[in-house]
């Protein structure tokens, strides 16, 4: 059931559809076009407005000129050259790609541990870490932030990373993918001799990467777009990550100029939703919701 | 004092050995045990928060509201310990397994059961460090004065709860969050659903649509609020200006306190709606069709078949999509505000209640009330999701 | 694949170590002396661009000037690095800030720093240069506790298209005035949306405070004592709601709903889209609003900051911020620092930072230098504030308050100036509570930080 690809299920019905007499076909579909066609203008109008003013000057913004305008060059060069949107953007994938490989490596052990080992207090253990899906982090934010300070770990990468990295729904989801893997695996591996890494690197990872797939979409749009924590605990500019970052172009030089923040904008949310989209499927796949066990 | 801690124990002990009690004596085993286990858990609970804090809400010269709030914690101390140890215990005298969320294997675990300590130790450590810890931090600054780079710290007792209480604000700023929370999550479920139902049919081109409907979820909240301040701004504003060319209105979206929460509420609904789609649309698909084809035969209408077919079946989606919307509505919604209405909004009408525990602790530097107020908060998510689990919960194996 | 997985680990790891380690490593020379500015826009590009000329002149010395995204959160972001024995040599405190960093005991004064040295470096050190007001707010017991740069007061910006197609030749002056003109502005063919606006910062509720000789906290504004409770919900306080409320009810005032920090660009926006004629705003952009004059346009005139008719104008306050030395440091590092300090505001850098914002050349020579050159002849708009602060007779009120916790009072205020305007509530009762609010903050404040 988790592997089922959301492209067979269409083109299944697709055929079933034409055989069905077509005036029970056309209406539907016609209602169906009308619908979609409008979300998806609606979804898409504010995305292509922005790209359109990224491109203008505040001057253009401001006469509602719905072209394409004259400012995209010196839009790039405030945004570049004036404000280093990169070294945020560095800053954030830096952030991102150790939240997100770290996190999935921490869920892959634990997730390991309590489905291959049976250890005294398991129960405690495991509700140790299930009490933590109702904390969320934003709650104690507050605390936290002055224990970061305790540390002395403000405006460092260890503070917009190491907090993130152990995760409730990684190891809960590692878990209920491993459980479902056959026994006969593992058994398998430990009368070859493997150890418990051994196992998990050879055997549960290569089964497991839609798993790891769509915990690493997760993981990277939810630190990607990590805006309250960084926005709190780093001050120094040069650490700065993009959600935040991308403020500073709303700041100062009078009047706001919208061309440069939008050209942000876009930039901004480009990775993202290139990894989203690229990894879709496995995404939909590793998170199958299943009414029953 | 109006009430010496003895008393507190004894009451406390009191209640414990008659909740253990009640349990063992329906388990029939062990009557000597549970009495004397019950008094030691229920004393313990009783003094659990109290003490911490010297007592101080007995004293006499303080109000009665404070006394009231230290009645209530007493309650509170005794049933979050009393409680599960009354489960647990009654799950152990049963024989019953304590975890049963999904099927253990029983078979191919490995030997050498103490492997598995190091491969918890990461996860464990940072949770015990990073949330456990604060958790902690923030019970005991919610009961002082603090300031960073202050020369000192004081104790306040409960004020900062019970001044709360006091703050007609602080109770706006709660409807207020219940309100906005209720419109995001219905509206983009409720839009989404409609959506997916159509995304999902056999349509020419919907792989495309599909791309088109979800990618606003990758989009950060920060972002979603950056482009409505492009549209919505009230100095030069697409929105206002298309609005007042064709119908001669322009609404004061940022700066009307009757209609910025709204552009709140759009922004977030427009940026959370791909997820629910997504996941709405997947849903849809494990819906088996020979269940819809049936009804089909039977001569339902689309409505009725809808509603007593896929629905039901779709539950387990909307109640994960609840829980994961509420959570969104609560908290992510913070960087949509703080780029759109900077500061929390005219008369503080897109002020939520994480917004207003940020302004407190980090802009005013109130460390002590910003905790308190991340307490209610917490109470207030730990409610919901109680709810929310009693309600629908139990179908679904696992949330993210 | 796993051998991918652990390289990108290590170098994660490696990465986020080194990036830490390497902005605290030691270097042997040059000295390092780190500033921190409140700015992150054209203002830190100039202070940095005066850091490198430094730097140049003098190899034995490394400055380096960082940005802040805003006073509001610099003043926060002290308070963390303080906690954590991480503050740089020299940091950029807004006015409000003033009674907490002389609390905190964080900084050295000035003065005490110099001593009696006449100079240092080669740069000479002469404090009877500085012009009046700035003294008065920023010495305390005839002392320079920091060191002034970046000074402004609140002035008006007119949009003289609007002005003169309504038969006006001269911005208002006081705040019948300006009603007068907005009835006549609104009631144009070609009227703009609103008349007036004014950034929802609680500096600007101070002006007009002061303006009417009125307080806003006890104890001659917290300058003969440490100021215990607010008084700015006097008469005065309570007629400058009147007077906005009234002005906002008749659709003459445009409020953005933006407050404190936040506020500064909405009016930017309304001002440079014509949608407002006229905007209160501080000199420090004097020199921008004068360009969006030119660039939308239209001619924008700088005046004095409107006042109240009925209790005459006393004076105004200056705001901005100053620089202040941290205690504590290195002997080398503070003469770096010091010098630094002396060099960034010295005539000919003071003339250059007047001309490239509107902040006031803070130094007599340096006015005598821009008269010489002509300057205020060809650019009439940047001698306003200067020639308001000129004007005005200092007395506590005009002073400037000194009140620990000024940050947090002033969302106190600027939350009651939007409650008036928004609602139909009594405006004395509204800024009851605000006092009564502030009052708390106060008390809290001097429990906690009073030595």
């Amino acid at each position: 059931m988790s592997s089922v690809s959301p492209t067979t299920i269409h083109g299944q019905a697709g055929v079933a559809s034409r055989n069905r007499p077509l005036r029970t076909r056309l209406p539907k579909r016609w209602y169906a076009h009308l619908i979609l066609i409008g979300a998806c203008l609606l979804s898409g109008i504010p995305l292509f407005y922005a790209l359109l003013v990224s491109t203008q000057t505040n001057a253009e913004v401001f006469r509602y000129q719905f072209t394409p305008g004259s400012g995209l060059l010196e839009n790039w060069d405030v945004v570049f050259y004036e404000r280093h949107l990169h070294t945020y953007m560095i800053n954030s994938v830096i952030m991102t790609l150790g939240i997100t490989i770290i996190k999935t490596i921490f869920s892959l052990l634990s997730g390991l541990a309590f489905v291959y080992f049976r250890f005294p207090g398991k129960w405690i253990v495991f509700g140790f870490v299930l009490i933590t899906l109702m904390m969320p982090t934003e709650v104690l934010i507050i605390a936290l932030f002055r224990f970061i300070n305790d540390l002395e770990w403000q405006n460092t990468f260890l503070a917009l990373i190491v907090p993130f990295t152990a995760s409730a729904t990684g190891t809960f989801l590692f878990r209920q993918h491993f459980a479902s893997i056959p026994p006969e695996l593992s058994e398998a591996a430990q009368l070859d001799g493997a150890n418990p890494l051994q196992f998990l690197f050879r055997v549960l990872v290569p089964m497991s990467w839609n798993t790891i797939g769509a915990l690493a979409v997760v993981q990277t749009i939810y630190a990607w777009n990590m805006y309250l924590w960084p926005n709190m605990i780093i001050s120094d500019p040069s650490m700065q990550t993009i959600q935040v970052g991308i403020g500073t172009l709303r700041l100062g030089g009078g009047s706001l100029r919208f061309g440069p923040l939008m050209l942000a904008a876009v930039i901004v949310s480009l990775p993202p939703v290139i990894v989203f989209i690229l990894l879709q499927k496995q995404f939909m796949s590793g998170f199958t919701l299943t009414r029953d066990k | 004092m109006i009430v010496s801690p003895v008393i507190l124990l004894l009451v406390g002990a009191v209640i414990g050995a008659a909740a253990l009690g009640y349990v063992f004596r329906r388990a029939g085993r062990w009557l000597l045990l549970g009495l004397p286990l019950g008094a030691v858990a229920g004393g313990f609970g009783a003094i659990l928060f109290v003490a911490p804090l010297g007592y101080c809400t007995f004293e006499t010269e303080r109000e009665q509201l404070d006394a009231i709030f230290g009645f209530l914690l007493v309650a509170a101390g005794i049933a979050l310990v009393v409680l599960p140890i009354s489960w647990v215990a009654g799950r152990l005298l049963r024989h019953e397994s304590l975890v049963s969320t999904t099927s253990q294997p029983t078979q191919g675990t490995f030997k050498h059961w103490w492997i598995a300590l190091p491969l918890l130790v990461p996860t464990l450590t940072i949770l015990a460090l990073f949330l456990y810890y604060p958790s902690a931090e923030t019970l005991r600054l919610s009961t002082m004065l603090s300031r960073l780079g202050a020369r000192r710290e004081v104790s306040v007792c409960v004020d900062n709860f019970t001044r709360l209480v006091e703050d007609p604000e602080y109770l706006d700023i709660i409807g207020r969050t219940l309100y906005m929370s209720f419109f995001i999550v219905v509206l983009s479920m409720g839009l989404s659903l409609l959506i997916a139902t159509m995304a999902y049919l056999p349509l020419r081109g919907a792989s495309i649509y599909r791309i088109l409907l979800v990618w606003p979820y990758a989009m950060s909240p920060a972002v979603a609020g950056i482009i409505f301040l492009l549209m919505f701004n009230p100095s030069g504003g697409m929105v206002n200006y298309l609005s007042g060319n064709w119908f001669g209105i322009k609404l004061g979206w940022l700066n009307d306190p009757k209609v910025a929460p709204w552009t709140i509420i759009l922004a977030s609904v427009w940026k959370s709606m791909g997820f629910n789609i997504l996941f709405y649309i997947a849903g849809l698909q494990n819906v088996p069709k020979d269940l819809i084809e049936a009804g089909a035969i039977d001569g339902a209408g689309v409505v009725r078949r809808f509603w007593h077919i896929v629905w039901p079946l779709l539950s387990p989606t909307t109640f994960f999509l609840i829980v994961t919307n509420v959570t969104y509505a609560f908290f992510e919604t913070y960087a949509t505000i703080d780029y759109l209405t900077p500061g929390g909004g005219p008369l503080q009408s897109t002020t939520t209640m994480m917004y207003r525990v940020i302004q407190l602790g980090v802009y005013n530097n109130d460390m002590g009330k910003a905790a308190a107020q991340s307490i209610v908060l917490f109470m207030m998510v730990i409610g919901l999701t109680l709810v929310l689990f009693r309600t629908g919960g139990r179908q679904v194996t696992y949330g993210v | 694949m796993k051998k991918i997985v652990l390289v990108s680990v290590v170098l994660v790891m490696m990465l986020a170590l080194a990036v830490p380690l390497a902005s605290t490593g030691a270097q042997d020379e040059p000295i390092q002396i780190d500033v921190w500015i409140s700015f992150q826009d054209y203002r830190l590009d100039w202070a940095q661009d005066v850091a490198a000329e430094f730097n140049e002149l003098y190899p034995q010395y490394q400055v380096n000037v960082t940005g802040g995204y805003s006073y509001e959160t610099m003043f926060a972001q002290v308070a963390v690095a303080a906690e954590q024995g991480q503050l740089p040599a020299i940091v950029h405190y807004f006015e409000a800030a003033t009674q907490d960093a002389r609390d905190s005991g964080l900084f050295k004064s000035i003065s005490e720093a110099i001593g009696d040295r006449t100079e240092i470096n080669g740069l000479p050190i002469d404090f009877s240069d500085y012009v009046a007001p700035v003294v008065a707010y920023y010495t305390a017991d005839g002392e320079f506790t920091s060191m002034p740069w970046n000074t402004s007061s609140a002035i008006m910006f007119s949009n003289m298209n609007y002005l003169r197609a309504a038969g006006f030749e001269e911005p208002p002056a006081t705040w019948d005035e300006v009603e007068a003109v907005c009835e006549a502005v609104m009631a144009l063919d070609d009227a703009p949306e609103y008349c007036f606006t004014f950034p929802n910062h609680g500096w600007f509720f101070e002006q007009w405070l002061a303006q009417q000789d009125a307080l806003f906290v006890n104890n001659d504004n917290g300058r003969s004592d440490r100021a215990t409770e607010v008084a700015f919900n006097s008469e005065a306080g309570v007629a400058i709601l009147e007077w906005l409320d009234d002005l906002y009810n008749k659709g003459y005032l445009y409020y953005s709903g933006a407050q404190g920090g936040e506020s500064w660009s909405t009016v930017d926006q309304a001002y440079s889209t014509q949608q407002v004629a006229m905007a209160v705003y501080s000199s420090s952009d004097t020199t921008l609003y004068t360009q969006m004059g030119e660039e939308g346009g239209f001619e924008t005139v700088a005046s004095f900051y409107p006042y109240n008719d009925d209790t005459g104008w006393t004076g105004n306050l200056i705001g901005g911020a100053t620089l202040w030395l941290v205690d504590g440091l290195e002997p080398e590092v503070e003469e770096g620092a010091l010098t630094f300090l002396l060099y960034f505001t010295n005539t000919e850098w003071a003339a250059d930072w007047h001309k490239v914002t509107g902040y006031i050349a803070i130094r007599n020579s340096s006015n005598e230098l821009l008269e010489e050159e002509g300057y205020f002849e060809e650019n009439p708009n940047q001698t306003v504030a200067a020639a308001q602060l000129d004007q005005s007779t200092l007395t506590p009120a005009t002073s400037g308050a000194l009140v620990g916790g000024f940050p947090s009072i002033r969302n106190e205020v600027t939350a009651a100036i939007d409650r008036v305007l928004l609602t139909d509530e009594d405006p004395a009762a509204v800024l009851n509570a605000a006092a009564e609010a502030s009052n708390v903050i106060i008390e809290e404040y001097n429990l906690l930080n009073a030595p």
